[in-house]
């Protein structure tokens, strides 16, 4: 059973992406599940969320306290996702304008923001991040391209190209850093 | 024959989709999170046509239940659903329609009681309605919530008792997972349409629940609580013939897990049971004999499935997410020693409470408190 965790900020789209990832894994063969935790619900406040998918029915119903993945919307948030808990060999993928590395853990980046401003997703608040952070994760989790583009289309008939431009070019410009920098934050 | 269907949903939605499986004439609702979405989702589902029933919104939880009464009496198939607060202000009208024989079905999204408030899940608020004369199915899994209440419509209208289907708040509810949806003919075959022996028929008027005296109250109450008992193999017989027909089992009063060789076996009711299967497979890793027995039916509590299903001298560690005030521990710990009690005397029952406001219980912490119990 793979288990991820995102770390976000609340109106930042974490729950949507959550939710895009365990459709990804039903479209993609496997059993998938997204379990937002919800807090006292405001704009800014912080959120998580777990995703879960395996080849086998999944019984757990907690959120993941040593997720194999752990996606930070923020590169604000980094330092604190990480020490929500992460597995000793987990990977952290975070949206950020540059490379951050993440000590002793393998880190990919992937600037959210920047692809969605380019292909025009702005909500009230803001741009919207999980589209492209979806196209990345899927790359991280070897989710193939089709399965990834499948999923945005059942999930929004007809959303046609900004959708699936943005995260394809997460798809392949989500980089995986030189872990040797040390995180500071 | 048409293959069922797999979807991507929410434990709340999933209770919806069964309620219009179930072909529900009248739905009564008022919204409390983390109840809300299954109201939400029902009165779209009216307001587009997906189901023909009456959506009645009303002003309380209290009106809620007594609208529900009332169709029930005139003959409908009824739904409703709740959470926490919302259940205990029904609590006067529970007893009415357990009292007035009314098969009402109401899904209660288990929620922490206030104060202080809480959103989060625990099973206060489902337990301390034990005495009200309802069946209470409590759920594991966002499947599981669909099957129990197409069961539930049926063992209700057999018996003419309410039942109650309960799940945690956001752990369920609000959990995205896979949802197997057979297709609407298998169900309509599991549960026909509802033929009241019984209704309140302007064209043909009838008084219902006068005062009576006590011979005859006496008579109704012995009834109510006979027919409770008596539910027992219905709710066998439905889980089986849902099976049957469809493939899908979530156990029928009892549910297990690596029990039969088992030596420490875990008792526990809802998500937190089911996340119990990977505690229960950390513990085997680490060499002790574990399994897990978990009630599906808390009320009429299955004492006879329980003292044959458990192991000899078996150490039953029972996790309760509520508070048995005035004693130490929780509910279910006390309803298991007491069926216990002379029948099987080489048991031994330890207990804690865990999790209460939706404290995150994950398949580590569990396995730990069990280890931690073993040496107690």
């Amino acid at each position: 059973m793979l288990e991820l965790r995102i770390n976000g900020f609340g109106g930042q789209g974490s729950v949507t992406l959550a939710h895009l990832l365990a459709q990804a894994a039903l479209e993609n063969g496997e059993h998938g599940q997204a379990l937002p935790f919800f807090g006292v619900e405001r704009r800014g406040a912080p959120v998580r969320a777990a995703v879960r998918m395996s080849p086998t029915t999944i019984h757990a119903h907690s959120q993941c306290e040593l997720p194999d993945y752990v996606v930070v919307m923020s590169e604000k948030l980094t330092k604190a996702a990480v020490s929500e808990g992460i597995n000793e060999i987990g990977t952290v993928i975070i949206n950020a304008p540059h490379a951050v590395a993440v000590e002793k853990h393998s880190t990919w980046q992937v600037d959210a923001d920047a692809i969605a401003h380019e292909a025009g997703l702005f909500s009230a608040d803001g741009p919207l991040i999980n589209i492209p952070l979806f196209g990345a994760v899927c790359r991280v989790l070897n989710i193939p391209q089709n399965i990834m583009e499948q999923t945005i289309l059942n999930k929004w008939p007809g959303s046609g190209e900004r959708n699936l431009g943005a995260a394809g070019k997460a798809y392949h410009t989500v980089a995986q850093v030189n872990v040797k920098r040390a995180f500071s934050a | 024959m048409k293959a069922a269907q797999v979807i991507m949903d929410t434990g709340t939605h999933a209770a919806a989709l069964a309620v219009k499986s179930a072909r529900v004439d009248v739905v009564p609702g008022y919204p409390i999170t983390p109840q809300t979405s299954i109201m939400e989702a029902i009165a779209d589902m009216v307001e587009n046509g997906e189901l023909n029933a009456r959506f009645i919104p009303v002003e309380g939880e209290h009106s809620v239940l007594a609208a529900a009464v009332a169709a029930s009496a005139a003959g409908a198939r009824v739904f409703t659903a709740t959470s926490a607060n919302g259940l205990l202000y029904m609590h006067e009208v529970l007893h009415m329609a357990s009292g007035g024989r009314l098969p009402v079905v109401m899904c209660n999204v288990n929620r922490g009681v206030f104060a202080p408030w809480t959103l989060w899940a625990d099973h206060q608020d489902s337990f301390a309605q034990r005495d009200t004369g309802w069946i209470q199915y409590h759920c594991s899994s966002n499947q599981e919530v669909f099957n129990t209440i197409l069961q539930a419509f049926r063992v209700a209208e057999q018996i003419n008792i309410p039942v109650m289907v309960n799940f945690d708040g956001f752990a369920i509810s609000h959990c995205l997972m896979p949802l197997t949806l057979p297709p609407q003919e298998d169900i309509d075959r599991f549960l026909p349409p509802h033929k009241p022996e019984w209704r309140l028929d302007p064209a043909n008027p009838s008084s219902f629940s006068n005062v009576t005296m006590a011979a005859e109250y006496a008579t109704f109450r012995q009834m109510l609580s006979d027919d409770i008992m008596a539910s027992i193999p219905l709710v066998k017989q439905a889980a089986q013939e849902y099976k049957d027909i469809t493939g899908m089992w979530d156990g029928d009063t009892i549910d297990t897990y690596r029990l039969e060789d088992a030596e420490v076996v875990a008792f526990a009711v809802n998500s937190m049971a089911a996340e119990l299967r990977l505690s229960i497979d950390i513990l085997r890793e680490q060499g002790i004999k574990a399994g897990l027995l978990r009630p599906r039916l808390y009320l009429p509590f299955p004492a006879d499935d329980i003292i044959s299903a458990l192991p000899q001298n078996a150490q039953v560690m029972v996790l309760d997410r509520n508070y048995n005030y005035g004693h130490p521990g929780g509910i279910l710990a006390s309803e298991l020693k007491n069926v216990l009690f002379g029948r099987r005397n080489d048991i031994t029952v330890k207990n804690r409470v865990m999790g209460i406001g939706g404290i995150d219980l994950t398949r580590r912490f569990m396995a730990a408190e069990i280890r931690a119990m073993m040496d107690e």
